[in-house]
């Protein structure tokens, strides 16, 4: 070994380059993606705001892991000791419950701006049918998050969405059983959810939006040109770091005061502990899926489900449906805004109307 | 369409969102404010009751509100209000109205309920009250002028007659500005259930459904009924507690759906045990998925009696009028439409009293029928061989009890009464009628009660042990012991009496053991303890 190659000679971060040897260079280039001007709006900033809530629930709901107890006999407890005796357990719940309705409002607003501006469309179909796939993950998420509770309520919601599932064509009396380990909701179901929602549904969400971020580093945010807007060349993008960066901080802050006020206020409350021999008067999930409990109340089981299945797969492949469309019968981008507002109202109508039947 | 336009979409839709997701925020906590607010319903004709006493007697106001009649609006005046007219009626603040709730109250809305219990077993409770059992609390234990034994023991369970305190015409005595009647304090408060109500109705609801809160899930549960099923006697809630039913009870209590509201059908609503309610008067499924009623006719379903000396199967008589009478299989059953002179105990002038009424049968449900109502319960659970041998089980050992010691036993105490040892009209001078009292009364009951519900320890050690060592160690001697205390002669006779009887095979064993029973009992003492 010549003195000049050994180790002693060298400084830290020589010695570092050697251990770990990444090109830094590739991190600074990503870090200094050119992001368009339109970005400096907040509102158009609604996809950072949903990995923000991702990263809240990931840290809350690990911290709630460390107490929560995945058996029917314990749940409710655990639960119960992580709200009135857990030091600071009732606000890490409470941060997890409110951020948890956040995200999921802001997965649907993040959703509009895209469908609106068209931002689906070619290159960037493929990251469309990612971002749907997202959708679904965090309903999964907050369908399975919210029967871990195991109160009256979540349980038969639990029983009513495994009865859903059940209704599926094909699969249906597979995936029933296969997501209550059993003919009925119990001590297996719970297990199942519990391992779904800190397990599997995280490890796809975490590859999904990894996916979901390289694909729109490598495309390029889709650039949105207002009418009228005079903006010289040079300002028609800015830095990644530390420009939008800091937009996103500022609304990581803002939303962290909003959670922390919601939590203070309306903290996260228990109800009934679940009792399979009484069925409640009023069985209601929660209410972003008013909506498919509105069209089962007007259709059937089976057909709800199969509605339910018919539109997702037309709103996952849309960027290609409306390819074909335009291929065949010439339209213009009238008709999907027309279709989407129509949808986005329906789904919004049911949503209330659920809300008022008892 | 131009991106500004789009904006603008955007930016409605997402107002439309958030004005959604507020309304529905808005609607689910109206929701919560409705449920809530249906806990309780004070009408106005209870709103001054529900004021007053909210600080006079908070608990008690509490515990309405939290009853399902409070949510229905059933309040105060709804039970408590009476008639002016009505013997126990007073004006208060108003209204006239009456501290007895009775059974009749009650029927204002639950018909089918009080029918079925006023000509039940327990609607008739009180009529115990001319007894042995009432000898021993108010002659016995008691003195001419305190009957407290009677008040505070056997009157609890069985039922008072309900009494007033009147002057020397017999007007019944008022107090305060009010002038409310007094209620004979030995009386009331009483929740017998079979007490016996100025209004000529029978019972208490409140015996098995508390008052005020009225829970369904008291009446089903095993205490409830435990409150007088139990003890020396009929020690009911302990054999269950000792069987496997009352375990798988006690495990899964949470698993009862006690508290659900309307139907409780065993083999659709619960499935882990059963309870005292469910065997006897519970709803069930049958095997056709057909469900049975539940009735407030306790004792529908019992095809043995096991409270008399010597057991009896019993059938029913059911008359035009809804008189029920219960037939020892030794009585000789009348034909439907046959006219028949029943014996009914009424209160009159605040007496028990028999009556003679002649009435038509209409019905009559033998024993086999009956029991075949309490095998469809167990047929939730058991398949028809259990069920058929368990109570081949049952009815041998209800047998043996009969044959071995009631019905010899009852012999000599006939003949005893027969050759003027006993006195009739003294059930308790000498010491073999305390003897025989215990022997059927107690230890023959807790046999007979440990079969029927599956305890064995109640069966034998507590039931038929202490029958057959009070028998040949106490029973048997005492009748010599009257016999001779009368004449020498007396004393001969019954002493060859009892020496006779135990010559017969099953009293053999008096005389020893054979030589290969003593040798094997040696050897496992030996082999097991060392001994």
């Amino acid at each position: 070994m010549t003195p000049e190659n050994s180790p002693s000679k060298k400084s830290f971060s020589q010695k570092f380059a050697e251990l770990f040897p990444f090109d830094w260079e590739l991190l600074r280039h990503a870090g200094s993606e050119p992001v368009p001007y339109h970005l400096k709006k907040w509102w158009f900033c609604l996809g950072g705001t949903v990995l923000y809530l991702f990263i809240i629930q990931v840290i809350t709901g690990i911290a709630l892991t460390f107490y929560y107890v995945p058996t029917p006999a314990f749940a409710y407890q655990s639960v119960a000791h992580i709200t009135n005796e857990v030091r600071f357990g009732w606000y890490i719940r409470s941060l997890h419950r409110w951020s948890s309705i956040f995200m999921i409002i802001a997965v649907f607003l993040h959703l509009l701006r895209v469908f609106f501006t068209g931002a689906y469309r070619h290159p960037r179909q493929l990251n469309w049918m990612i971002g749907f796939l997202l959708l679904g993950i965090t309903l999964v998420f907050g369908f399975t998050g919210y029967s871990l509770i195991y109160e009256q309520l979540s349980f038969w919601g639990a029983t009513v969405a495994s009865n859903l599932a059940e209704a599926v064509p094909l699969i249906g009396h597979w995936l029933g059983y296969f997501l209550r380990g059993g003919p009925e909701v119990g001590e297996n179901t719970l297990t199942r959810f519990f391992i779904l929602h800190i397990g599997v549904l995280p490890t796809f969400a975490f590859l999904l939006i990894s996916l979901h971020i390289l694909l729109i580093r490598l495309h390029g945010v889709t650039e949105l040109r207002f009418e009228g807007e005079v903006i010289p060349e040079e300002e028609r993008h800015f830095r990644f770091w530390p420009d939008h960066a800091t937009t996103e901080i500022m609304i990581g802050v803002l939303l962290m005061y909003l959670l922390t006020i919601l939590a203070l206020i309306f903290p996260a409350s228990l109800g009934e502990p679940a009792n399979p021999n009484v069925t409640p008067v009023h069985i209601k999930p929660e209410w972003y899926f008013y909506f498919n409990y509105r069209m089962l109340k007007l259709t059937s089981l089976k057909l709800s489900v199969l509605l339910t299945l018919a539109l997702g797969g037309i709103a996952f492949f849309w960027p290609f449906i409306e390819e074909w469309l335009a291929r065949k019968f010439k339209i213009d981008d009238r008709v999907p805004v027309a279709l989407g507002t129509v949808a986005f109202l329906v789904f919004l109508v049911f949503t209330v109307w659920e809300s008022f039947s008892h | 369409m131009t991106l500004t336009t789009k904006r603008y979409i955007v930016a409605g839709l997402s107002f439309l969102f958030l004005a959604s997701l507020l309304l529905v925020a808005y609607q689910e906590s109206k929701m919560k404010r409705v449920e809530k607010k249906e806990e309780a319903i004070v009408t106005s004709v209870n709103k001054g009751c529900v004021d007053c006493h909210s600080k006079d007697s908070p608990a008690l106001v509490m515990e309405w509100k939290y009853s399902r009649h409070a949510r229905v609006g059933i309040g105060c005046l709804e039970c408590h209000g009476a008639k002016k007219e009505e013997i126990d009626a007073w004006l208060h603040e108003g209204e006239y109205i009456s501290s007895l709730v009775t059974p009749r109250d009650c029927a204002k809305c639950h018909v089918k309920e009080y029918e079925q219990f006023s000509t039940s077993h327990h609607a008739r409770a009180g009529e115990i009250l001319a007894s042995l059992d009432n000898v021993l609390a108010e002659k016995v234990a008691g003195t001419p002028t305190n009957k407290a034994d009677a008040v505070n023991g056997c009157w609890q369970c069985h039922g008072s007659i309900i009494k007033f305190k009147r002057d020397k015409d017999g007007k019944i005595l008022r107090t305060g500005q009010e002038n409310k009647p007094v209620i004979d304090p030995t009386t009331w408060p009483n929740s017998g259930v079979g007490r016996l109500n100025p209004d000529g109705s029978k019972g208490s609801c409140h015996a098995c459904h508390s008052r005020h809160s009225f829970q369904a899930k008291l009446s089903r549960s095993p205490e409830n009924c435990g409150k007088c099923h139990m003890g020396p006697d009929h020690p009911q809630i302990e054999i269950y507690k000792e069987s496997k039913h009352g375990i798988a009870f006690y495990a899964n209590r949470d698993r009862m759906a006690l508290d659900k509201s309307g139907d409780w059908v065993l083999g659709k609503d619960y499935s882990a045990a059963p309870t005292c309610a469910t065997c006897h008067i519970g709803s069930y499924m049958t095997p056709k998925g057909e469900k049975v009623e539940n009735s407030h006719d306790v004792g529908q379903r019992i095809s043995w009696t096991l409270r008399p000396i010597i057991s009896s199967r019993l059938n029913l008589v059911i008359y035009e009028d809804g008189f029920k009478e219960d037939y020892p299989e030794t009585r000789k059953l009348p034909q439907i439409g046959d006219e028949v002179i029943t014996t009914e105990k009424v209160v009159e002038n605040e007496k028990l009293i028999s009556k003679k009424v002649p009435r038509k049968v209409e019905k009559i449900i033998t024993w086999q029928e009956r029991r075949q109502n309490m095998k469809g319960v167990c047929l939730n659970c058991h398949n028809d061989t259990f069920v058929d041998n368990f109570y081949k089980q049952f009815d041998s050992l209800v047998e043996l009890y009969n044959e071995k010691f009631a019905k010899p036993a009852k012999k000599f105490m006939d003949d005893l009464k027969a050759d003027g040892v006993l006195n009739p009209k003294s059930p308790f001078e000498k010491k073999v009628q305390w003897v025989f009292w215990e022997l059927w009364h107690h230890e023959g009951r807790r046999a007979r009660h440990g079969a029927s519900m599956m305890g064995p320890d109640y069966t034998h050690w507590h039931g038929m042990y202490e029958v057959s060592k009070h028998f040949y160690q106490e029973f048997l001697p005492a009748v010599i012991e009257a016999a001779a205390e009368t004449s020498p002669a007396l004393g001969r006779k019954y002493r060859n009496r009892v020496a006779k009887l135990l010559q017969q095979d099953e009293h053999l064993w008096l005389k020893g053991l054979t030589p290969e029973e003593a040798r094997a009992l040696q050897k496992m003492y030996k082999e097991r303890y060392n001994e």
